[in-house]
């Protein structure tokens, strides 16, 4: 299992795709979300982060996609700095990415496929291209014959899967997913995580958050878990379980 | 930015009006409200200025000139030269030789008339008539000599026009000025004594509010005397204007305002309703001014259609008032709305426009600096 991961793309001598140099988030609260953490996760990696809830799971997916930012520490993403990065540069960011979220986020007033375009549309493609990858993005979720369903007439599981093609549409490096199986369920988390790690074996780097341990089990990926804002255990080496 | 995203945002805009119908409704409502009331107040301003305008017309200034009937009935005294005094009154200090009792003071200028000359100088080119009026008493000599004079008033900054009016033209408007009857009375005035007038030039000004500042100028010309005009009535007119442009403008600055006010709420209550589809365009990546533009478009789309049901409501609401105006007080000279027309329509759309850009570029900015919360799986 631990050479299907290099396979995805990665080595361990590969520049990282995200990298945490002793990052440390309080929120202005006074919590403190992430203590001194470091990670190294390289290109065409599937990382499951697990931890109890308050862990910091969340605050770490948020520093990533530069929606929080750390107080101390460097972070490196997709050859972004986000330390020094000014907010304008954050949409350039973002679009290296795929977010993937627990709540589906699907706008309940336009179908599958629009919803879909619409990721494409306010990042400026052109309506040719809209057409073109969203078909293709749908069919790669097995929802090529639902572009037309509205939200409200699907699953929970055929929603999240409207949501990973969302995500996937503009092809991102980076799929970051905060327990994308949280509200679906467990026959349907199984289909979630295949398609995930179908996406990963085509070279994109999943990040997914998930509470669920037989996910965890059955995949055999890179674990690493949080407590209390520190990480307790990275199985990187293959020596996690 | 490519058409196609253009088109995509500016639909969403739309699509962001119809969704939100009751409220823009309800800010259209209140938009075409303000601009109406702006409409009514520029159109009545216009009005009172073209009024006023009439009446700047009317109100002329008459320039009394130093010459023969001034010598002889005036005195050649220059010590009484302020505006409104009545240029055939005088002091009649020169000549009293023949009688200087206290009680002649109630006619002392019909007594003047009589007086003799007796320490005039004895030049042969400057002899003194019948009179005893010397052509060194007096500047204006002849009707040429009056004419240049004009024409020296009318070289005056502010002055639009300059009529010569003779003494016997100023004697038959005296008359004519005077309420029916009355005319007897003052028959002396050329059947015993002569003719008292001296001439004078008819001066009409373009600005009202620099009358004082010309009046000086005039004043200033040898062969000028006194000046009688209703320098109250410009004052009048002045205030008018000044009032009418204020009221005007703090109309138009509060309602400016309120359009503001309305337009940003409008697309605040958006913006909450958008904040699923905002959340998603900022987690892929869509620029602050991708997220903006549905949001101005919506605002200009209620800017616009604002104005022009405002533009038809002013246009139908101004017909009636002008109609009823013009059948009961039988006067035309008001302004048409045709000839306002495009202008108004000009400044509704940039009213629109202001409110509408402004009013959610201001309120979207406030939202996009708090980071929304894109990714709250909390
Ligand atoms: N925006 C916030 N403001 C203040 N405290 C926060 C905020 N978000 C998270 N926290 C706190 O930070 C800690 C970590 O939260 P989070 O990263 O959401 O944990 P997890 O996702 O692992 O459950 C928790 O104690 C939480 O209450
Ligand atoms: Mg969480």
């Amino acid at each position: 299992m631990e050479e299907m991961r290099l396979q995805g793309g990665g080595t361990a001598a590969a520049a990282p795709i995200i990298e945490f140099r002793g990052v440390s988030k309080t929120y202005p609260t006074g919590t403190h979300a992430l203590e001194d953490v470091n990670i190294r996760i390289t290109g065409g990696e599937f990382v499951f982060i697990v931890g109890s809830s308050g862990a910091g799971k969340s605050t770490f997916m948020k520093l990533i996609m530069r929606e929080e930012k750390a107080n101390t520490g460097i972070i490196r993403v997709n050859g972004f700095n986000l330390t020094t990065m000014p907010r304008k540069e954050v949409p350039m960011l973002r679009r290296t990415m795929g977010i993937v979220f627990q709540d589906f986020r699907l706008i309940p007033t336009m179908n599958v496929f629009q919803n879909v375009a619409f990721a494409m549309h306010v990042v400026g493609a052109s309506d040719r291209d809209v057409r073109r990858e969203v078909s293709r993005a749908l069919s790669k979720v097995g929802l090529g014959n639902k572009a037309r369903s509205m939200p409200a007439q699907l699953s929970g599981g055929e929603q999240q899967r409207v949501g990973l093609a969302r995500a996937l549409v503009n092809s991102p490096d980076l799929i970051i997913a905060d327990e994308p199986t949280g509200n679906v369920d467990p026959n349907m988390s199984y289909e979630i995580v295949s398609l995930l790690t179908e996406i990963n074996k085509r070279g994109t780097t999943v990040l997914m958050v998930t509470h669920d341990h037989n996910l965890v089990r059955d995949f055999q990926h890179r674990v690493i878990m949080l407590e209390r804002g520190k990480i307790v255990a990275d199985n990187a080496g293959g020596s996690f379980q | 930015m490519k058409f196609s995203s253009m088109r995509y945002l500016a639909g969403e805009g739309v699509k962001n009006a119809w969704v939100n119908r009751l409220m823009t409704i309800a800010s259209v409502g209140v938009l075409v409200a303000c601009m109406v009331i702006i409409g009514l107040a520029i159109l009545i301003s216009e009005n009172v200025n073209k009024a006023v305008g009439n009446l700047e017309q009317q109100n002329v200034v008459m320039a009394y000139m130093k010459d023969y009937n001034w010598a002889l009935y005036g005195g050649g005294s220059d010590a009484d030269t302020s505006s409104g005094t009545d240029s055939s009154a005088s002091d009649a200090s020169q000549d009293t030789a023949s009688d200087s009792e206290e009680a002649e003071a109630g006619t002392s200028a019909e007594s003047s008339e009589g007086s003799e000359s007796t320490e005039s100088t004895t030049d042969d080119t400057d002899k003194a008539d019948e009179n005893g009026i010397k052509p060194s008493d007096y500047v204006i000599h002849n009707d040429d000599e009056a004419k240049a004079l004009c024409d020296e008033i009318a070289k005056i900054d502010n002055v639009a026009a300059v009529e010569y009016i003779t003494s016997e033209e100023g004697l038959e408007s005296v008359k004519e000025s005077m309420i029916e009857g009355q005319e007897s009375y003052f028959t002396f005035l050329d059947d015993e004594y002569g003719n008292p007038m001296s001439g004078a030039a008819k001066i009409t000004m373009t600005d009202m509010s620099k009358f004082d500042e010309t009046i000086d100028k005039i004043m200033e010309l040898d062969g000028v005397d006194t000046i009688q005009s209703q320098s109250d009535l410009a004052d009048k007119i002045a205030a008018i204007k000044r009032g009418v442009g204020i009221a005007g403008f703090w109309i138009i600055a509060i309602l400016m305002v309120i359009s503001l006010v309305i337009v940003s709420n409008t697309i605040r209550v958006t913006m909450y309703n958008r904040k699923l589809e905002i959340s998603i365009m900022k987690a892929v990546g869509a620029t602050d001014s991708f997220v903006r533009i549905p949001f101005v478009v919506e605002g200009m789309l209620i800017g616009l259609v604002s104005a022009l049901i405002a533009e038809g409501l002013l246009y139908f609401c101004y017909r009636v008032a002008t109609e009823t105006i013009i059948a009961t007080l039988g006067t035309t000279d008001i302004v048409y709305y045709s000839d306002v027309a495009w202008w108004l329509l000009l400044v509704f759309i940039g009213i629109g426009i202001f409110a509408g850009v402004l009013g959610s570029v201001i309120m979207i900015s406030k939202y996009l600096r708090r980071e929304g919360s894109e990714f709250a799986a909390i």
